[in-house]
């Protein structure tokens, strides 16, 4: 998984490491809709990588997520 | 009226604080039947346990004479030369609260009047009073921040229900020099519009909100105003000792905090305990914060707000060495 979402994930919405599983869903990580607006929030100060809030909800896993920001590194 | 000195700058200084809630709480488990979730949903999610609901106990006028009654008696004196209410729910649509909550204080003959801003309310009213004193229209002005947003909710909206809680707070200004403990920094206020629609009440109708797309905003404009303010007063973030930020939700707090990097312990937060009190937010944070001696003389303050509108304001405040009054749920006084 991409390094920076493990460290905004982990450091900036305090999911444990345990939780970082690609099968995971925003339910099992405790996400809400403002935790996806941080966790799109946080992309883009930290990393550079612009996702709504809306494209994480509808990405529905961390593997999806991951995915989508993968997507974002080999556009640029 | 007294005019200032000419050539001397004068400075609007903080010389009293005061506060007022209503005495029914309302807990998350109480509201928890009713909106179908429970204690840890309402708390995971917004910070609130309890929250203070005027229901037909007091009006916003009660409530604004009582946190102004405190703030005089802080300040030792029961004079004040202008009163600014900021309100998002007057008691009225037309006349404004003000003038009877300045009747009610005793001071029938000064300028009084509302202004609306949300939940930056507060600030502008704040850079409102200091401009009355720096023109020579007052030497000491009143301000409070009063609302009853509860009267506004759907009971059945458990995106805003949970969240928004009653009361008031006060500042006494008075005319004094710039640099002295309690001197208001430079005031940063701003407005847009274009999203209007996020955070809503039409006439006669519930409040509605966007939280997600708020949660944003409030981010970002609460960060970028108070990087503004401290730059205006010549304070570096890391000079400031307390973050004292409208109670709009822990998480916002927090992530307004994390970007300016103020640490867990300067972080001030009532939320938890009175909820979202719009307009009354930051003085009443300020006058349990005092009372409670979470701040004291010489910290450097940071005051910042957001609100619907979406209006947003920011300003810098050295705290002077006050004394509370009574317990901000003491009662009002009815003949001063």
């Amino acid at each position: 998984m991409n390094s920076n979402l493990i460290r905004i994930l982990h450091t900036g919405l305090n999911v444990t490491q345990e939780s970082l599983q690609p099968d995971a869903t925003l339910a099992d990580l405790g996400f809400d809709s403002l935790a996806l607006v941080e966790l799109s929030m946080l992309l883009k100060e930290q990393a550079q990588i612009d996702i709504s809030d809306t494209d994480l909800h509808q990405a529905g896993t961390l593997g999806a997520i991951n995915g989508l920001v993968e997507q974002k590194l080999a556009e640029q | 009226m007294r005019r200032p000195e000419p050539h001397r700058p004068s400075s609007a200084v903080v010389c009293g604080i005061g506060a007022a809630l209503p005495p029914r709480t309302v807990s998350n488990t109480d509201l928890a039947a009713e909106l179908g979730t429970d204690d840890a949903w309402i708390r995971t999610r917004t910070g609130i346990t309890h929250r203070h609901i005027a229901g037909t106990d007091a009006t916003t006028e009660d409530l604004a004479t009582r946190a102004a009654a405190h703030a005089l008696e802080s300040a030792g004196t029961r004079q004040a030369g202008a009163l600014i209410l900021a309100t998002a729910t007057p008691d009225h649509q037309l006349p404004a609260t003000a003038p009877a909550v300045a009747a009610r204080l005793g001071l029938t003959a000064i300028p009084a009047f509302d202004i609306a801003a949300a939940c930056t309310g507060f600030l502008y009213a704040l850079a409102t009073a200091a401009g009355f004193i720096a023109g020579g229209t007052a030497d000491m002005v009143l301000v409070i921040g009063a609302d009853r947003i509860s009267h506004l909710l759907d009971p059945g909206d458990r995106t805003t229900r949970p969240i928004f809680g009653d009361g008031a707070g006060a500042v006494l200004l008075r005319r004094g020099s710039p640099g002295e403990p309690g001197a208001l920094g430079p005031l940063m206020l701003g407005s847009d519009g274009t999203h209007h629609d996020l955070l809503k009440a039409p006439h006669g109708g519930h409040l509605r909100m966007d939280g997600p797309a708020l949660f944003r905003h409030a981010v970002d404009r609460m960060r970028s105003a108070s990087q503004d303010a401290a730059h205006a007063a010549g304070w570096r973030t890391d000079d400031i000792d307390r973050l004292v930020p409208h109670q709009a939700n822990a998480r916002i707090t927090n992530a307004v905090a994390d970007r300016l990097g103020i640490p867990p312990e300067g972080r001030l937060q009532n939320i938890q305990h009175v909820g979202n009190t719009s307009a009354a937010s930051i003085p009443l944070l300020l006058a349990q914060a005092c009372a409670d001696r979470r701040i004291t003389a010489g910290h450097r303050l940071l005051l910042t707000a957001f609100g619907a509108g979406l209006t947003w304001g920011a300003t810098t405040l050295t705290w002077p060495d006050l004394t509370t009054s009574q317990p901000p749920t003491s009662p009002a006084p009815e003949n001063p």
